[in-house]
């Protein structure tokens, strides 16, 4: 009789390997949600340090295109064509045209 | 087990029970309490925590010249502001600001012990201020991005293009007229925060995308930087009170270049006057004197009761009209239309238009657009005065005639010149030919616009050849001929009206208008000198300036000479 207990309360080792099946998988699940949750927020700084980067490449860009457009001004071309090169408006008789 | 002992352990077990019931009992409310009833409250708070709110404001569109070179842009910028609550000691922070920012101090410590929310330090400070500002490490000092407009050839046709308010509205110029175009649009985005405060994955926030049109301008800036230096050379030789110049292009009405002397530069407006602001080409009627001479000449030969080879009686140089008299700089006997034009009489003109008849004369002048608005799109612009024919009294109808009695805008007369060199028609005066978006993409084209036919071809043919005369040798237009090319024009010299009402001594405003080449025009130029010191004769002052502008222009557009006709120029 006690023999016939005993049997009775020992777990099967098939319903026990399935228990830990579905716990190693919802683990797994927990684990691959937050490493996928870490990445996403990794990413989301990327992003932000990226778009910053950017922002700071645009205004570097807007810098320079400032820069060119002072430089490419008539008052300071004709000064240089002027004083440094000596360069002059040519009269009719300084013009040869080629046919 | 004894029943006493029993009794015992199933009281204290209710006991337990009751304490945990009534626990549980308690956190359940307080669960039902917080998430139905305080739930949006709360969830709101917690949002405040972790999302911020920004507003953006697009970029200013970039004015461009015709050959798109930037001629007004904006450049990204900081100011600095504060959140008065989150500042914790006012005197020591404005102490320190202070020294940095070189503001009031007793202002900025009103400032910050202010109860509002949000208080502006200062507007668009320089780099190196904001670096300054930063290193201070203050608690509850913001820094905000913004945006400032830039004129990278400063004083270059400042007049044209106006300026903008620190909070990027167009107060003057193009900048105030198309101000709906050229501003950017508000956006409003949000940004998540992190614990420390550092963003992270915010709303796709890409400000060009609310950034404003471009305009194009019709405006050449090399044609333009050569009118405004020849301008200044001969203000400053003559020590004149102003000047104004424009170069328009006769066949399609494009403004290629429009000059005012003094200069201001917009990047810094504050430092001029506010007088000189404004686009006085469009903006101020003046008389303009003997230039009128070849409009009173268009309509009488357009009448047909003159040709250039009627003759008239030119008095000796004086001539009475009423109680009036009429007189000529030079005397002369008998006259043809086209000599009278060409030596500039005031008693010839008198003569010719009184044949032609102040209705007719009142009509071809009209024609011509004065006393109407041209339509440019500037803002302010004048129709200039001239009183209906019917109210024209005998010296009304002859002042008229030479360009006294009658005002007129810089702008009407190189238009009006324009449509004799267009072969009679009138053309609209544009300055804006384009707008487009911020990639470039085309929103709106403005192209040539014919106004209406004022002279047949055959009269504005004689016109032309009648002001050829005037740059010839007698003519009093000499001193504006080019070698190599030919001119037409006419000069101009007439007396101002004084702060009494009556025209006043020894003030007067020297113009000349012409263009070239005569035969096919490409540019019309108009030279207005403003009380010049020294002479005051159109023909010593004004037609010098002409000549040097057409020079530089014609050169610049690369037009041969008259005596070749093909192959390339090489200097």
């Amino acid at each position: 009789m006690t023999v016939r207990k005993a049997k009775k309360n020992t777990p099967k080792p098939k319903a026990t390997l399935i228990c830990i099946i579905f716990m190693t998988m919802f683990l797994a699940e927990l684990l691959f949600y937050t490493w996928c949750r870490v990445q996403y927020i990794g990413a989301g700084y990327e992003i932000s340090s990226a778009t910053k980067h950017h922002q700071y490449l645009i205004t570097l860009q807007n810098n320079l295109k400032i820069e060119l457009a002072s430089l490419k001004s008539p008052e300071r071309i004709a000064k240089i064509a002027k004083n440094q090169l000596g360069l002059i408006t040519p009269t009719q008789e300084q013009m040869i045209i080629i046919p | 087990m004894k029943p006493v002992q029993t009794k015992h352990i199933r009281l204290r077990i209710i006991i337990v029970g009751s304490i945990f019931s009534l626990f549980f009992t308690a956190i359940g409310a307080k669960a039902v309490y917080l998430q139905i009833f305080r739930g949006p409250w709360l969830s709101k708070k917690a949002t405040n925590q972790y999302e911020v709110s920004l507003k953006s404001f697009g970029k200013r569109g970039t004015i461009y010249d015709t050959k798109l070179r930037e001629l007004a842009i904006s450049i990204d910028i900081t100011s600095i502001a504060a959140h008065p609550q989150k500042i914790k000691n006012a005197q020591v922070v404005a102490r320190s600001l202070d020294r940095v920012l070189k503001i009031n101090r007793k202002s900025l410590v009103r400032k910050l012990s202010s109860d509002k929310k949000f208080v502006w330090i200062k507007r668009k400070v320089t780099p190196k201020e904001t670096e300054a500002v930063r290193n201070l490490k203050i608690a509850g000092i913001d820094f905000i991005p913004e945006h400032k407009r830039f004129y990278p050839n400063k004083t270059l046709a400042a007049q044209i293009l106006g300026f903008t308010d620190i909070d990027d509205h167009g107060l003057e110029g193009i900048e105030f007229y198309y101000d709906a175009y050229l501003k950017g649009a508000t956006s409003r985005y949000t940004v998540l925060k992190d614990a420390l405060g550092r963003g992270f994955d915010s709303e796709k926030n890409i400000a060009s995308n609310y950034s404003g049109n471009n305009l194009v301008l019709t405006i050449d800036s090399v044609i333009e930087h050569i009118t405004e230096k020849a301008l200044e050379e001969t203000v400053k030789e003559f020590s004149a009170k102003s000047g104004m110049a424009i170069v328009m292009s006769p066949k399609t009405g494009a403004i290629l270049a429009l000059a005012h002397y003094p200069f201001f530069n917009p990047n810094a407006i504050n430092d001029f006057n506010q007088k000189i602001w404004r686009n006085r080409i469009i903006t101020d009627p003046f008389e303009p004197g003997s230039t009128m001479k070849i409009f009173a000449a268009a309509a009488a030969i357009e009448s047909g009761n003159s040709s250039p080879n009627s003759i008239f009686y030119c008095e000796n140089g004086a001539y009475k009209i009423g109680k009036h008299v009429i007189h000529d700089t030079h005397k002369h006997e008998w006259l043809s239309l086209q000599q009278i034009i060409k030596h500039s009489s005031n008693i010839g003109t008198v003569k010719f238009s009184a044949i032609t008849g102040p209705k007719y004369l009142y009509k071809t002048l009209r024609n011509f657009g004065f006393r109407t608005k041209t339509g440019i799109d500037c803002p302010g612009e004048t129709a200039g005065s001239m009183a209906p024919y019917k109210q024209w009294t005998k010296i009304d109808a002859a002042t008229i005639a030479f360009g006294q009695g009658i005002s007129v805008s810089a702008l009407q007369l190189i238009t009006a010149t324009s449509a004799i060199a267009n072969k009679g028609v009138l053309m609209k005066p544009f300055i804006v030919q384009a707008i487009t978006d911020q990639n470039g993409r085309l929103i709106k084209s403005f192209g040539p616009r014919k106004v209406r036919r004022v002279l047949s071809e055959k009269t504005a043919r004689t016109l032309v050849r009648i002001m050829k005369t005037v740059i010839t040798e007698g003519g009093t237009g000499v001193n504006a001929a080019l070698e190599g090319y030919s001119v037409s024009g006419k000069t101009g010299t007439a007396q101002k009206i004084g702060e009494k009402g009556t025209y006043a001594d020894g003030k007067y405003i020297s113009s000349f208008v012409g263009f070239v080449p005569a035969k096919r025009p490409k540019a019309v130029i108009l030279v207005v000198i403003n009380e010049p010191k020294k002479q005051h004769y159109g023909s010593i002052v004004a037609a010098p300036v002409f000549k040097k502008i057409a020079h530089k222009t014609i050169d610049y557009m690369n037009l041969q000479p008259k005596s070749n006709t093909g192959g390339l120029i090489v200097s």
